[in-house]
């Protein structure tokens, strides 16, 4: 009896611990400390966290790859306050540029982030992320999350001529000779140009 | 004995409740196979409200830009009819950002996706195993909203044909 009376306790003091736990994680306030920028954007909220850099599909799915895909998956955020999976869509740069260039070099590596979730939570369930500053875990120094367009330049460089790199992205090219800037077919494209230029 | 059995299976099973209450535990992501209908969007734009209402950042009107952020490596989402996005991490076999065109060729279309949906902390994801059925763009909000943003439609279109 005495036994079953010291495992209540322990069981007890391990609820309380616990039941402290979760109400820490539910009440942290993600965005105390954040520099981040919230351009004004949908429901956005500035958001610093430390977590654990993930490749998405190896977390939900159990399909892993070696480091974390290559740059070819994409990554995400397991939040070291209350485990919860951040879904990234965006790094920092305004070029239409995702994240998993500035997230690959932390592959499975504790980080600390910052940036904003954005969205209708209650529409859509949760928010999603756009990481703007990381740094390694006990690092000083954050870095800017831009480094998409540097890594495509190295990619294509055959793709010359001026201006941006999505004007002249050969796989953004190749779908706008076959159907027009709506996708449509270029009779679609004429028409509107006829009817607005 | 049998008392603090009991007891130990009560205390496991509150336990881990409290933990998964929290998001602590790390469960494995329960799969179930789907067949899913709805527009191949952009993420992105669509959340985030940056180009525009939900209405303007889909079909033929946000197909260039959609385009755009596809390359750029921006998670590609199915948007179906009831509203719920899908986040693609793989597209018949392929990584979802890998540099090839399948994942260029299907945006704004209206497809029947086939594969495996796993839901984790409230997002949608979806390993497409095949493209079942591919409508093409069918909504053509182009006609109302024009290009969104209008610099993804050249300003002098007809004087560059």
């Amino acid at each position: 009896m005495q036994s079953i009376l010291k495992g209540l306790t322990l069981g007890t003091s391990l609820l309380s611990a616990l039941a402290l736990s979760s109400v820490t994680a539910f009440a942290a306030d993600f965005s105390k400390g954040s520099k981040a920028k919230d351009f004004g954007l949908n429901e956005a909220v500035q958001s610093t966290f430390s977590a654990k850099v993930v490749d998405l599909l190896c977390e939900v799915a159990g399909n892993c790859a070696d480091n974390c895909g290559d740059g070819n998956r994409q990554l995400g955020l397991l939040r070291d306050a209350d485990n919860k999976l951040i879904a990234v869509l965006k790094n920092g740069q305004f070029s239409f540029n995702g994240a998993a260039e500035d997230l690959l070099p932390y592959c499975n590596k504790k980080v600390d982030v910052d940036g904003i979730m954005v969205g209708d939570a209650e529409e859509h369930n949760t928010q999603f992320y756009m990481v703007q500053f990381i740094r390694e875990e006990g690092a000083s120094e954050w870095s800017k999350t831009n480094r998409w367009t540097k890594a495509w330049a190295a990619r294509n460089k055959d793709a010359k001529g001026k201006g941006p790199w999505f004007r002249r992205d050969p796989r953004v090219l190749k779908q706008i000779e076959a159907s027009g800037y709506f996708g449509v077919g270029k009779e679609a494209d004429i028409k509107y140009a006829k009817e607005n230029q | 004995m049998k008392i603090r059995s009991k007891l130990l299976c009560i205390f496991s099973g509150v336990a881990l409740s409290t933990l998964s209450g929290a998001g602590m535990v790390m469960a494995a992501t329960e799969a179930k196979p789907v067949e899913i209908k709805g527009e191949i969007i952009d993420t992105w734009c669509y959340l985030s409200g940056v180009m525009g209402g939900e209405d303007a950042v889909v079909g033929s009107a946000h197909h260039t830009c959609a385009l755009w952020c596809a390359a750029g490596g921006i998670p590609v989402g199915v948007l179906d009819e009831d509203g719920q996005i899908y986040m693609v991490l793989k597209l018949k076999g392929e990584d979802a950002i890998a540099k090839t065109d399948n994942i260029m060729e299907i945006q704004s279309d209206q497809i029947t996706a086939k594969g495996m949906h796993y839901v984790r902390d409230g997002v949608n994801y979806l390993v497409v195993e095949d493209v079942i059925a591919n409508e093409g763009i069918t909504n053509l909000n182009h006609e109302d909203y024009g290009s969104v943003p209008p610099n993804s439609f050249p300003k002098n279109y007809l004087g560059n044909q």
